[in-house]
């Protein structure tokens, strides 16, 4: 049932794709949801077929990925649609690849996943840029990838790629100190640091409660960073613990009165709030 | 002299909560000290904070709502009935922002402070709103590690057959949502689920200090100090989402809401709207949204189909479709699939497992159904048609304990 195949180059220069992405977004076609399975066959064809515009194709992914919700029986033509996804994860236009292997990985497709991967370890057969790769391999992560996204950490292509490394390595227990490191290092990208507070919170939260409490009282670190560690102490921590902690009740008094935004001196209030500071 | 008022037939903090539906109260004297008469005259009256909500009040369970209400109360503590609504258009923007005030003559006997909770429509919350909802739902997901988790496994392949592509996709939307309401408001009483209203422009939704920002890779950005910034669902922290459309404006693809509203006066026409515009709303982004299996891992499935809920609320009332056993109420066909059919039982909220039933999933995440302190309603182990007459129109005893800013009684 598949329309015409259409291999395309894969040695594109990803990174500049990625930076025109938004000047090459395709405008709107009508979308139609699929009423039965007759129709996504006919959406296959759509978006399947190269020598249609890619407006209409677009609009035939988008009217799968409704059909996928409400069609009944869908699951009778989701072997096509797998392969209607793979067929065009190597389209020749970045914004269909993005939006197919998007669905694939979220449907963790291994076919999709050993492209991205492969993709990541060998630029030149990159089908997006390693961010997006990067994002995408989250949605089912393996080991392997973890070797890959531990390599972007120490030599990122740029800072998008670290970020989302740090991200698909937020579930590796292995990766604990690592997100120590970032969140202490004042030097590092403060939306780094956010992160790593983040994935510090699941993979050692009392370390994370300790490096928060240490942030709070250091009169030299960020305002955002310690908005982040506040959120954390007051949203996951030992209230009972955190109320004898004085020098801490200090640092977040500091910090409410500092100059500073409204909201993070509501936010300081707030958690002072509950020890009757 | 002292008067009791209780709402929802309690004098729990936590039943203090009431719709535009009727919510049954008492009144008792609890102090008779001054009383020289077997029974008292007492006028109860709603009075609001500024931009408080506003209650009214009637005797009986017909009958218009007054804003005030003169009542015969025993002094030997009899309990006597009364029942009071949030007055339509009125609703609370914080808890006990209005107050129902007793009184004999000019001496104030007796108050209590309530909140009309009302599901409102998330672009136009005030900020306090916005951040007590945030909180209440970072909360709920803790890390990836709360109660959260089981709503992100009950929307996830093999069991979406129980809520998709089939007439129990309404009421088991209806059902999920409550469920998840509830429990934020374990955590935060003051909470009602917003609506995100697909159908018109929501830059506010789409901010940092709310539900994020999309950066260019489609990862969603929070401020510091959002609670949503510690967002996990399955091991991996924050959210992936690519509008494809400004957010500034609404997404140009799912049908509006009055035309949603004109798919049908028949449920079996209506439940369309699961194509468009629910699906569309969910394909108008790249990310978690997009895709059935990963959709409630992004919060903005919730707002979404909140506003598909409040859809089918309009419609209902629009066309009078609250009795169960009306055939224009549901699309009852014995072929549909378990789940499906009005009398059905629906998982989780059922605990039936393949293990006892190979057409359920092999798991029931999340147990029972979160209770209410304000209603009965729906009684375990919960069906499909228990999720239709949710205002109580045909049944009292089936109010559901939510309602939306634009959908009168």
């Amino acid at each position: 049932m598949m329309a015409t195949k259409r291999k395309v180059a894969k040695k594109v220069p990803t990174r500049k794709k990625a930076s025109t992405r938004k000047q090459t977004a395709v405008a709107p076609a009508p979308v139609h949801v699929a009423k039965d399975t007759d129709d996504v066959q006919r959406q296959l064809k759509a978006l399947c077929d190269t020598g249609k515009p890619i407006e209409v194709r677009m609009a035939a992914l988008q009217s799968l990925g409704a059909a996928a919700f409400s069609v009944p029986n869908f699951e009778s033509v989701n072997a096509d649609y797998i392969a209607a996804l793979r067929e065009v994860s190597t389209d020749s236009h970045e914004q269909l690849r993005r939006r197919a292997l998007g669905i694939l990985t979220r449907n963790k497709d291994g076919f999709a996943q050993k492209k991205l991967l492969a993709g990541l370890k060998d630029p030149t057969k990159a089908l997006l840029p390693p961010e997006k790769a990067l994002q995408l391999l989250g949605n089912d992560v393996h080991a392997d990838a973890y070797a890959v996204a531990r390599a972007i950490v120490k030599k990122p292509p740029n800072e998008s790629a670290k970020r989302e490394a740090l991200r698909l390595l937020a579930a590796d227990t292995k990766s604990a100190p690592l997100f120590e490191k970032v969140l202490g290092d004042k030097k590092e990208m403060r939306e780094n640091r956010q992160l790593a507070a983040s994935a510090l919170n699941s993979l050692n939260p009392e370390k994370l409660q300790l490096q928060a409490r240490k942030i709070l009282k250091d009169k030299s670190d960020y305002a955002d960073i310690k908005a982040t560690s506040l959120t954390a102490l007051e949203q996951f921590g030992d209230d009972a613990a955190l109320g004898e902690d004085k020098a801490l009740m200090q640092g977040v008094t500091r910090f409410g009165s500092s100059k500073t935004t409204a909201k993070y001196k509501q936010t300081a209030r707030r958690f002072l709030s509950k020890y009757d500071q | 002299m002292e008067v009791e008022l209780q709402i929802n037939n309690g004098i729990a903090p936590e039943a203090r909560f009431v719709t535009w539906s009727p919510s049954p109260c008492r009144i008792r004297v609890t102090n008779p000290s001054g009383a020289n008469a077997p029974t008292v005259s007492v006028k109860i009256a709603s009075v609001s904070a500024a931009n408080g909500g506003a209650v009214g009040f009637r005797k009986g369970t017909t009958g218009a709502f007054a804003s005030t209400l003169a009542l015969t109360v025993p002094t030997d503590g009899t309990t006597v009935p009364f029942f009071t609504a949030g007055k339509f258009g009125q609703p609370s923007t914080n808890n006990g922002d209005v107050k129902i005030e007793a009184r004999v003559g000019n001496t104030l006997v007796g108050s209590v402070e309530l909140m009309v909770r009302i599901r409102k429509n998330a672009n136009k919350l005030t900020n306090a709103e916005r951040d007590r909802f945030v909180a209440a739902f970072a909360k709920l997901n803790n890390q990836g590690l709360g109660r959260f988790t089981d709503f992100n496994n009950m929307h996830k392949n093999p069991n979406l057959s129980q809520a998709h592509s089939a007439p129990g996709f309404l009421p088991w939307h209806r059902a999920y949502l409550l469920d998840l309401e509830r429990e934020l408001q374990i955590i935060n009483p003051s909470v009602a689920l917003p609506y995100w209203r697909f159908d018109q422009p929501a830059p506010n939704i789409f901010t940092r200090d709310f539900l994020g920002a999309s950066d260019a890779n489609g990862t969603v950005k929070f401020n510091n100090g959002n609670p949503l910034e510690f967002w996990k669902t399955d091991n991996t922290p924050g959210i992936s989402r690519t509008p494809d459309f400004p957010t500034s404006q609404a997404p140009p693809n799912p049908m509006s809401e009055a035309q949603t509203l004109a798919l049908g006066t028949q449920f079996r026409t209506f439940r369309g709207m699961e194509g468009d515009p629910h699906g569309l709303a969910h394909t108008s982004f790249g990310g978690f949204i997009q895709t059935p299996a990963t959709a409630a891992k992004d919060p903005l499935f919730f707002l979404l189909h909140c506003n598909v809920d409040r859809l089918w609320a309009k419609w209902q009332r629009q066309n009078g479709r609250f009795d169960p056993g009306a055939a224009t109420s549901f699309d009852e066909r014995p072929t549909s699939k378990p789940g499906h059919r009005l009398n059905d039982t629906m998982w989780p909220w059922n605990g039936i497992t393949s293990a006892t039933d190979p057409t359920r999933p092999p798991t029931a995440p999340g147990g029972a159904m979160a209770t209410s302190p304000c209603v009965g309603a729906p009684v375990p182990p919960v069906r499909v048609r228990d999720c239709i007459d949710y205002h109580g129109v045909i049944d009292a005893a089936s109010t559901m304990g939510f309602d939306y800013d634009d959908v009168q009684l």
